[in-house]
């Protein structure tokens, strides 16, 4: 008979990490401070960054059946991927709207019961998910005193773009694309035709 | 032996490219071409293809007394079946001999008129079924709001954006049930979101919708798009079922925008109601779409800095590029836009969920293996020019519509 294995006693649910403090420091200074004296851009692990949600949430087993729903505040992990390192982006409260406009577009009604879908109005502002430190193909990339050379220079780079080029960036983008269309169909057409000529 | 007409040796040149059609018309750069044909499903004939849904969960939980206690009854998991059929399009083009005289050869002209002429219509017919997979199912490709001499001014969104020169469009009130006629498109202006036709059809007033060509009847088909598939509708049908039936199922969870601008709050309150809805952390595979104009207001939030590395640099930033996807993203979720979206929504798409059906891959159209034909003058002559199409037949269908959420009613920034 073969021996019974135990379970493990400990599972781990949910990986969390903490900022080192030099990496930090790094990105506080290049990043500046906001009009309460804390960071404009910080880091954080997907895993240990919790926000509120709440509404009626509904939770499944691994194969997607319904298991049970409940309608109540959770704090869970506010980005995802939650293995990834993400840098944020403070943001001011007045970018939330004023609290009456917060509560009317968050507060939702379940079974009789008003919940905040977002939890309270952020009156000091919040982070908000700026990028995800990952490769181009979506690999993990850890928080490196090289990544984060480069998270600083990102966010330097950022403070002195003028908001008037994100509209040219834009249009910019568009015409690329339409560029490259033509030029790739030129490629295939050119080719064929001149064999059919 | 009969002379080698020159239509014969268009033939032999389309016919050299008709393989390199699907590469042509297949890229991930519009959100026709991201919604995938679907490897795990047959070919569809004229019949329905069917989609079956696993609908609502079955079986009774709860508290049980083992000392003689009640176990109570059962019950079974709800299934239904969603049902969709291709529609065909087409996309007409025609040269006349002049055009192809005067191009023909490298002395004459830089670009041989019919391989111009396949360029233009492939970008054409994308485009125009692009525009239709952000409609609703019926083809309205936007609505009227106000009627001066031949111009159209159109209610944004959508504005004038559905639409393009030279297009065929017809007139029907607002109910769908009256087609007042057709006319062609002179003349547009997105931006002013002003129509210009050729002949304004009989009985046309405000409120009025414009649809493509080729519809016909009362309440007519057409491509089920973004609108159509992205709704918390609770009447009406959806893919042959009864949205009152399944009102909560149907339903794409929805933030309303109440025309403010676009703010993280709501953003973060669509991305919450499909992981309430399913699962924390089934988020991942979410894009963002959107229209240029939401896309700019979520970069003045100055939230995001990737665009400016990414499109404002150049290659003096493309160090900056190696350690990031250098995707733009809404709350960590890619941002996809297109100058066809609608300008007042953020739609969030789990595409994993969305395919299409094809009856009919992209093709010219073919008689006994003939791709271009003669045009006939008014007199039963034959006309100095011919024409080719390019059909395709499918429909696009979704089977799990609170796998995505929307935000509507945005105001559109100043300045578009």
């Amino acid at each position: 008979m073969p021996p019974r294995t135990k379970p493990s006693l400990i599972k781990v649910t949910r990986e969390t990490h903490e900022t080192p403090a030099a990496i930090e420091e790094r990105v506080t200074q290049a990043g500046g401070m906001n009009r309460y004296g804390a960071p404009q851009f910080r880091v954080v692990w997907g895993g240990a960054r919790l926000a509120w949600i709440g509404g009626r949430w509904t939770d499944r087993d691994a194969s997607g059946n319904v298991i049970r729903e409940a309608v109540e505040l959770r704090r869970v992990p506010k980005y995802l991927p939650m293995d990834r390192w993400h840098v944020e982006r403070w943001m001011p409260p007045e970018s939330y709207g004023s609290p009456d406009e917060w509560q009317a577009q968050t507060t939702e009604v379940e079974d009789g019961i008003r919940i905040a879908a977002l939890g309270p109005y952020p009156s000091r502002g919040d982070y908000e998910h700026c990028f995800t430190l990952e490769s181009s193909a979506g690999e993990f990339i850890p928080l490196t005193a090289a990544a984060s050379d480069w998270i600083v220079r990102a966010v330097e780079w950022a403070r002195r773009q003028p908001r008037s080029n994100l509209r040219g960036a834009v249009a910019a983008r568009e015409a690329r694309r339409v560029r490259d269309w033509d030029r790739d169909v030129d490629a295939v057409l050119d080719e064929e035709f001149a064999g059919a000529e | 032996m009969a002379q080698m007409q020159n239509s014969q040796s268009v033939a032999l040149q389309l016919e050299k490219v008709r393989d390199k059609l699907p590469l042509l018309y297949e890229r991930d750069d519009i959100l026709l071409t991201m919604i995938q044909q679907r490897g795990d499903v047959e070919r569809v004939s004229s019949r329905n293809m069917r989609l079956p849904l696993q609908i609502r969960p079955g079986g009774k939980a709860g508290l049980a007394n083992m000392d003689g206690g009640d176990l109570g009854r059962g019950s079974g998991t709800v299934y239904d079946v969603a049902q969709v059929s291709p529609v065909f399009f087409r996309h007409a083009v025609e040269i006349t001999k002049l055009v192809e005289y005067a191009s023909n050869a490298p002395e004459k002209a830089v670009e041989n008129a019919a391989k111009r002429e396949v360029k233009n219509a492939m970008a054409q017919f994308r485009a125009f079924l692009d525009k239709l997979v952000q409609t609703n199912g019926n083809g309205v490709l936007g609505t009227i709001a106000s009627i001066g001499g031949s111009t159209f001014t159109m209610t944004k969104p959508p504005g004038a954006m559905l639409v393009y020169y030279n297009q065929t469009i017809q007139v029907y009130d607002p109910t769908l049930t009256t087609n007042r006629g057709s006319c062609n498109v002179t003349a547009v202006d997105p931006f002013a979101s002003t129509i210009t036709v050729d002949a304004v059809p009989g009985g046309t007033t405000a409120n009025d919708v414009i649809v493509h060509d080729g519809l016909t009847g009362a309440q007519p088909v057409s491509l089920f798009g973004i609108l159509y598939h992205q709704s918390n509708a609770t009447t009406g049908t959806w893919l042959n079922l009864n949205r009152a039936t399944y009102p909560v199922e149907l339903a794409t969870p929805r933030v309303n925008g109440n025309n403010s601008a676009l703010t993280p709050g709501a953003v973060r309150l669509a991305i919450n109601k499909v992981r309430k809805a399913l699962g924390s952390n089934q988020v991942s595979k979410l894009i963002a779409y959107t229209s240029l104009e939401q896309e700019h207001q979520w970069e003045q939030l100055g939230v995001t800095i990737s665009q400016i590395i990414k499109e404002g640099a150049g290659g003096r930033a493309s160090d900056l590029d190696l350690l990031f996807t250098g995707e733009k993203s809404m709350a960590g979720v890619p941002i996809k836009s297109s100058i066809n979206a609608n300008q007042s929504r953020v739609d969030f798409l789990d595409l994993s969920h969305w395919g299409r059906a094809v009856m009919q891959d992209i093709d010219f159209y073919d008689v006994g293996g003939q791709t271009v034909f003669p045009i006939y003058g008014a007199s039963g002559g034959l006309a100095s020019a011919y024409i080719f199409y390019f059909v395709t037949g499918f429909q696009v269908w979704n089977e799990s519509p609170r796998s995505g959420a929307f935000i509507d009613n945005l105001a559109i920034p100043a300045g578009y």
